[in-house]
């Protein structure tokens, strides 16, 4: 549909007597296809939780698998400090479509402060994204150290399927501002529909 | 030592060894572990465990209930089980359950050590250590510094003090060296254990002697698979194997060079023993790992030293038995709590 038909259907429906029927069958169109996008955005919503859950209860059972192995108190809060940095970070950004979306990235260590195991302080990086600096500190160490070096491989199984569920959480974020967005225009349009169609009828 | 143990072991030790196989007799049946299997929540599995010999064993504990407390309590029953015998016994028993106790007073010690890296207070780590290690210096492990500090100034009068030989280093303890001090230790351990039973002869030997061989040739292998992708260089890896196995010394050699899975297969197929277990391990996820196939084959050994009378494995065996006992009720118990029920017979019933 070229661009100067929808200035014309625009001004039509802030004037409801003209141009009723076509502002009305584009409107029509609109709504399906908003529909049909808000439903495979649900569909794919509906995939990527039995996903997550998949994996999380895929972890859970992978740890006790791993305290079988090791031993009831080998894989438990004893093994990780009460303050930890976490090793993946959230970053939102903004879309061409003015939608936040959510990402999920490795931390690197990009502050000039000594940061050691003294000072582990929990920081959550949101609101924009960063350019990763050349790190000069170590790299973080790996939290399957925690337990060990020579952890059996259902521990590491577990941090797979974590990890995994993680990227899958950040994804859900994302789709569920769409469909929330999606949701509100569907609305918006089917008023405006309304509007229009005791014209029209 | 003259051999006749049937002449004058019961003069000693006649006593304990009745009482440890009627708590043999009470350890879960297969009718027990069915109907474990059919809770739905940690309170169902409770009142069952109430009809077995764990009795009320949970009726102190505070709501809610978790697999970590069931855990604890079951330990300290043992806990006490054990201690009844170790204080009713003479020597040369009470050396060996000594012997017994330093395989938990090793994991003890590593629990402290990695508990000072992880910052928490040492009154946090010692309410989980295990009952069975406890020893007076525990509370001072997390200063040292060094294997040669904890040594010097903690462990010297303790009975783990022998197996430090091959562990004096000066290096810090990072995580690292936190498990190559744990592996030595146990390795200086296993070997010394083996070495007093094989010196005490007689049934003991015959039976002790072929599951601590089991026992050691287990840790290489488990090792050698947890060290794959790993930091720890094959020339280390070898220093943490223990020699009183039957894999000594070709089989460890060639253990020490191997790179996955298969070619450790293929230095298994080597022993008679080991090759039957190899070829039971599951591809995957689906089937059984190599640590569920050493556990069976554990169980199994155990179970056998009760056919012989007058020696001192049943000791060992009972309290082996008892722990998988232990695993299997907290494997059953976390399917339950986690609903994740497809996995839950994958527990190993002591027949």
């Amino acid at each position: 549909m070229p661009i100067g038909d929808w200035a014309t259907c625009e001004e039509a429906s802030s004037r409801p007597q003209c141009g009723g029927p076509m502002a009305a069958r584009d409107l029509r169109t609109r709504v399906d296809s908003l529909l049909l996008q808000l439903l495979r955005d649900l569909e794919e919503l509906e995939a990527k939780r039995a996903a997550l859950n998949a994996r999380v209860e895929e972890g859970w059972l992978s740890l006790s698998k791993a305290r079988y192995a090791m031993g009831a108190k080998s894989v438990g809060p004893l093994q990780y400090a009460s303050r930890m940095e976490p090793q993946v970070c959230v970053y939102t950004s903004e879309a061409q479509d003015g939608l936040q979306k959510f990402w999920v990235m490795r931390a690197s260590v990009q502050t000039p402060e000594d940061v050691g195991p003294r000072e582990a302080a929990l920081r959550r990086r949101k609101g924009h994204t960063r350019t990763p600096e050349l790190e000069s500190s170590p790299a973080p160490r790996d939290p399957l150290n925690w337990f060990g070096i020579l952890v059996p491989h259902s521990l590491r199984h577990a941090q797979t399927s974590f990890r995994e569920g993680l990227q899958l959480a950040a994804d859900m974020a994302s789709l569920q501002i769409r469909i929330d967005w999606g949701r509100s225009q569907l609305r918006g349009l089917q008023e405006k529909l309304k509007q229009l169609e005791p014209e029209s009828a | 030592m003259l051999e006749g143990a049937e002449f004058y072991f019961n003069v000693d030790h006649g006593y304990l060894e009745g009482l440890v196989r009627g708590c043999k007799a009470s350890l879960l049946t297969q009718q027990d572990y069915i109907n474990l299997v059919q809770c739905e929540t940690l309170e169902d599995v409770k009142i069952h465990l109430q009809t077995t010999d764990y009795g009320n064993f949970l009726a102190n504990q505070t709501n809610p209930l978790t697999v970590s407390k069931i855990d604890t309590e079951m330990r300290k029953k043992l806990c006490r089980e054990f201690e009844y015998f170790w204080n009713h016994s003479l020597e040369p028993l009470s050396t060996f359950f000594t012997y017994m106790t330093c395989s938990y007073m090793i994991d003890n010690v590593i629990l402290l050590m990695n508990g000072a890296l992880q910052k928490k207070s040492v009154k946090e780590i010692l309410v989980k250590c295990h009952p069975l290690g406890r020893f007076t210096e525990m509370e001072a492990v997390n200063i040292a510094e060094t294997p040669s500090d904890l040594f010097n100034a903690v462990l010297v009068e303790t009975p783990l003090a022998p197996f430090f030989q091959d562990c004096m280093s000066e290096n810090t303890l990072d995580e690292l060296n936190i498990e190559l001090l744990r592996n030595k230790l146990y390795k200086s351990y296993l070997e010394a254990f083996y070495k007093f039973c094989k010196n005490h002869g007689d049934v003991t030997a015959e039976i002790m002697c072929p599951i601590l061989e089991f026992e050691a040739d287990r840790r290489a292998f488990i090792i050698t698979l947890n060290s794959f992708g790993t930091e720890l260089s094959k020339d280390d890896r070898e220093t943490l194997y223990p020699t009183c196995g039957k894999l000594y010394p070709e089989g460890l050699r060639l253990l020490a060079q191997a790179e996955d899975f298969e070619q450790m297969r293929r230095v298994a197929d080597h022993y008679g023993v080991y090759k039957p277990l190899f070829e039971a391990v599951g591809d995957g996820s689906g089937g059984k790992t190599l640590e569920d196939v050493f556990y069976e084959r554990e169980v199994q050994m155990n179970v056998l030293a009760f056919n012989r009378q007058f020696h001192y494995g049943v000791f060992y065996a009972y309290t082996k038995l008892k722990e998988q006992e232990m695993r299997n009720i907290v494997w059953i118990a976390e399917c339950t709590s986690q609903r994740h029920r497809t996995k839950i017979n994958s527990y190993i019933p002591i027949v």
